[in-house]
């Protein structure tokens, strides 16, 4: 082993050694200078939507009412940023829970907190599928008419199989209507409009690749916690292709929910046939031709059992009667404490578990819960 | 093939880490077609310049010219025509040498694949070690790995060959080897850089040398230049008078060493100016009747030379 | 010819100009050099190890359930592949790509070869791009070796059927098969961008364990900063983002979103740091 003293200061670096070395430097580090610049850009330059002709409100509302779109698929992304804290060390993701009761409650925070991708099928006349597409696991809703309504899910290797009961010689909705999807959801909101809220027409926008009109709900109410909610409509078939609600005193959506790409040829028919594959446990459920349930994206206030309201419009209070509160145990790490009982707090929602086991929540604030639980 | 007839030239040449100059303002002149001894003790800036002749480290300021290009710049132009083993050997301890020198091969730009196999077995013939051509370069000794680090640079026929240290680990049968594939390689027309820090190993090698000492460069030029045109003439006599006499004629100032006596004999020393011939001094002492029982020219070695150019001992290190 | 009688100034090497010339040769005496090295393969023999123990563990027990795809083993032997490749996925994996990687440079430079390819001259842009060709190969190499030895120690072991979906849709066994591969080259292909990483960190030092250590622990990082909901904004942009996305290709259709951004976010990573990568190595001083 010879002695060499430079072997040293191989890693020093001097003043004139820098100035060289940054010349020679450049042309390799303007490479990712140009690559970060492009990976911001790229997506705000995808934002310039095409003009589309003006349309008023009512001409909008119309617009999707009267939008005639038999068959389309397309893949959704669906975040939520409520502003609460990570509940899903309470309630898992979704899988695990085992009462109805509570598996909705895991379900709602699931929604609540995690972003989802999914894709969506549809075809009017043969049937409707939606996918969530979880990390390594998938959790599918089908619908056909001669079939009923499938729910599948892969990481619980469950499914549940939900026919009409007796004889339903006509019914009245096809079988799309009872799988939820980007565009149901929307223009069931729009359908429900009243005099509560305020409808403008915002800028245009461009959602999955498509130049989309944007219809802006504002509730009238100032009370709501909900700032305004915007609706995305494509411009060419009038066919809803995302939602975003904006929480009073934020700028970025809590909830929204947008198509990624969306294609209107008719999906391959063998999409809405679902065997149970096997080794899977299949629960058989009937149900009244008109109700129906659907785990992947309940909403609040729908469905729960004994639930009561008061208030109406924006302004809703939910109450869920005291005797589940075993259903919430384990909620204190992510709750504050206020009179009366203890408060999850987010930017949309409140809710409020009473001391004596009852539930309230609403988008509303907790003063008013608080009033409401008294 | 250069206008200045020099297979390297540096002007100015420095390199810095941080703080520390390896190497200061070197102007190396490195004649085509010589045997250029680069002397100088370890930590002397040797390995760093060589580093940046081969375009491995950039010079901190000063110019490099190697076979007439511009190095760092021209690199791709010049190395294919350089060959170097750059401090001691480097290779990949799980290959075989073939497969070693194999891919070094295949590492060139340019270089058949069809005639690989016969530079291959060419260069490990020249440095004797085809018998361990298919053993693993792991189970080597430094010897062997020195002389599988000259195939490498042997590979492909070289206007210059750079050598850094190429003796060491060797025995002596392999330094002598060394010393004649150097003479071999010079024969054939090759500029040849041997850098060493034992002076002796390769003075006798070089045509020409340069000595360098804490990054600078002490001296460099053809030998006989650099060792001085003054030898040392020693005559035992026991004529010890009338030699005196006799070189005194010859412009030679001799001295009788009193206290050195070989029988009846004594001894006669005298400083011999480059322009006198020893021969012709020998034959007039002859002419003058003067017994002459020995005769040393003796000049000093680069080692003396370094000692009297720095005041210092040569290797600092060893 | 004999090479050792052509005079110096010509023989047979290419001018200049036709420098890239000759990759070829530089790749395979790469990828030659990559499998002809022991670590290599002890790298490749530890990760087939994956789906054998898994294999062996659940035909021992003769319990169903674990995580994902493990339960089905029992039932499916080629689940036992895509059980393999999602244990494989977050740790085992990065782990030999950032050996590979990080070696790239920084082992030619403590083994003293580093300088001796320069000298040859290999070119320092020629020698990253081989060094990263070799760091690819390895990541499909890697990834074919889970899957692959996963299905075979499967076939071996229990039965094999049409294979379930995530979707619920069964397909054929050769369908099932053809998806695996498909796995593993999007698994690869998930590699590419640490492999950037490592190659850069390994331009950086002359101590090829550092490198190899530095790029793991990246990974790792990078793994759980995407699983931190408080940064959820810059997660599109982490090169570990999409890793587990290959649970799309077993969906009924195959949802090639998640292929495709991975592969422009990995393509993303390989620019930015094969660039810095070159950058470092271009302007470096070889003192090994």
């Amino acid at each position: 082993m010879r002695p060499w003293s430079d072997a040293d200061h191989s890693f020093t670096c001097d003043s004139e050694d820098m100035n060289t070395s940054v010349k020679r430097w450049v042309p390799f580090a303007s490479v990712p200078l140009v690559a970060v610049a492009a990976a911001i850009a790229i997506p705000l330059s995808t934002n310039a939507a095409q003009d589309l002709p003006e349309k008023t409100p009512e001409e909008l509302l119309t617009f999707v009412a009267q939008s005639d779109v038999r068959a389309f698929s397309g893949e959704f992304t669906q975040t939520s940023d409520l502003g609460l804290p990570d509940l899903s060390a309470l309630g898992g993701s979704g899988t695990g829970a085992t009462s109805d009761d509570s598996s909705i409650a895991a379900a709602i925070m699931e929604l609540a907190t995690a972003s989802h991708d999914g894709r969506v099928y549809v075809d009017a006349d043969n049937g409707a599928r939606l996918q969530v597409l979880d990390r390594l696991g998938e959790r599918d809703v089908i619908a056909t008419e001669d079939d009923g309504l499938w729910v599948y899910d892969s990481g619980e290797k469950s499914a549940i199989h939900i026919t009409a009961t007796g004889d339903v010689p006509d019914s009245p909705t096809l079988p799309p209507a009872d799988v939820p999807t980007p565009s149901s959801v929307a223009e069931d909101l729009l359908a429900s409009l009243d005099g509560t809220t305020t409808v403008a027409v915002g800028s245009t926008a461009t959602v999955a690749g498509r130049s989309a009109y944007e219809l802006l709900l504002t509730p009238r109410d100032d009370a709501s916690l909900v700032d305004s909610i915007t609706v995305s409509i494509d411009g060419e078939t009038g066919l809803p292709l995302g939602l975003a609600v904006t929480a009073d005193g934020s700028s970025s959506p809590a909830i929204s929910v947008a198509y990624t790409s969306i294609d209107f040829s008719t999906p391959d028919a063998d999409l809405f046939s679902f065997t149970p594959p096997s080794g899977v446990e299949v629960t058989e459920k009937t149900s009244p031709a008109n109700e129906h349930s659907d785990p992947a994206t309940p909403e609040p206030g729908t469905g729960l059992p004994g639930a009561t309201t008061s208030g109406s419009g924006w302004t809703t209070i939910v109450e869920l009667p005291a005797g589940d509160a075993s259903a919430f145990e384990g909620l204190d790490a992510v709750t504050t404490a206020v009179d009366g009982g203890r408060v999850l707090s987010s930017s949309l929602v409140n809710v409020l578990f009473t001391d004596d086991g009852r539930v309230l929540a609403g988008a509303v604030s907790i003063d008013a819960l608080e009033a409401a639980a008294r | 093939m250069t206008t200045s007839g020099l297979a390297v030239e540096t002007r100015g040449l420095t390199k810095r880490f941080g703080r520390h100059e390896a190497v200061s303002s070197l102007d190396l002149d490195v004649p085509t077609g010589s045997v250029f001894g680069f002397l100088g003790p370890n930590g002397s800036g040797k390995t760093t310049t060589i580093r940046m002749l081969l375009a491995l480290a950039a010079p901190t300021a000063g110019t490099i010219s190697v076979l007439g290009s511009e190095m760092p710049s021209r690199s791709a132009d010049v190395l294919p025509r350089v060959g170097a083993l750059v401090e001691g050997p480097g290779f990949y301890p799980f290959l075989s040498g073939e497969a070693n020198l194999t891919r070094f091969d295949a590492a060139e730009p340019g270089t058949s694949s069809r005639t690989r196999e016969g530079r291959v077995a060419d260069a490990l013939a020249r440095v004797g070690l085809p018998a361990a051509a298919r053993k693993k370069v792991g189970s080597y000794s430094l010897g062997m790995k020195q002389r599988l680090g000259i195939a490498v640079a042997l590979l492909s026929p070289r206007d210059l060959i750079v050598l850094d240290e190429p003796t060491n680990g060797l025995d002596p049968q392999g330094t002598r080897e060394v010393r004649a594939l150097i003479r071999g390689l010079n024969a054939d027309g090759t500029t040849v850089l041997v850098s060493s820090h034992l002076l002796a190993e390769i003075e006798q090698l070089c045509s020409h040398a340069a000595i360098m000492r804490t990054g600078r460069l002490v001296a460099q030029g053809g030998l006989d230049e650099l060792r001085g045109t003054t030898a040392a003439f020693e005559l035992e006599t026991p004529d010890a008078e009338r030699a005196v006499g006799v070189l005194a004629r010859h412009g030679l100032a001799a001295l009788v060493t009193d206290d050195v006596h070989v029988g009846d004999g004594r001894r006669v020393d005298a400083a011999l100016p480059g322009d006198v011939l020893s021969e012709d001094l020998v034959s007039a002492l002859v002419a003058a009747d003067v017994r002459v029982r020995g005769v040393a020219v003796r000049r000093p070695s680069l080692e003396e030379c370094f000692v009297e150019l720095t005041g210092e001992g040569f290797d600092v290190e060893r | 010819m004999s090479n050792a009688e052509v005079p110096a100034a010509d023989h047979g090497r290419a001018s200049s100009t036709a420098r890239p010339r000759g990759i070829g040769a530089l790749l395979l005496s790469e990828f030659a050099l990559l499998f002809r090295r022991r670590r290599t393969w002890a790298l490749l023999s530890a990760l087939a190890a994956i789906p054998v123990l898994l294999a062996v563990a659940v035909r021992l027990s003769g319990e169903g359930g674990g995580p994902s795809f493990v339960g089905e083993i029992a039932g499916n032997g080629l689940f036992t592949g895509f059980a393999a490749i999602t244990v494989a996925v977050p740790l085992f994996l990065p782990l030999t790509i950032g050996v590979v990687a990080g070696d790239s440079t920084a082992g030619e430079a403590s083994l003293g070869t580093l300088r001796y390819l320069l000298i040859t001259p290999v070119g320092r842009i020629r020698l990253l791009l081989v060094k990263f060709a070799a760091a690819a190969l390895f990541c499909l190499t890697a990834a074919l070796t889970v899957m692959v030895v996963g299905i075979l120690i499967g076939l071996a072991l229990f039965p094999v059927g049409p294979v379930t979906l995530l979707s619920g849709t069964q397909v054929p066994v050769i369908d099932a098969i053809a998806r695996a591969l498909l796995i593993a080259v999007y698994v690869a292909v998930s590699l590419l961008g640490l492999s950037a990483i490592g190659l850069f960190i390994s331009t950086l030092t002359d101590v090829p364990v550092g490198a190899m250590a530095a790029t793991v622990v990246l990974s790792i990082t990078s793994q759980i900063l995407g699983s931190l909901s408080q940064l959820s904004a810059i997660h599109p942009y982490l090169f570990t983002t999409h890793w587990f996305g290959f649970g799309d290709l077993l969906r009924d259709p195959i949802s090639w979103t998640s292929f495709g951004e991975n592969a422009l976010l990995q393509f993303g990573y390989v620019v930015v740091f094969g660039s810095l990568a070159m950058g470092r190595f271009v302007t470096r001083d070889i003192l090994s």
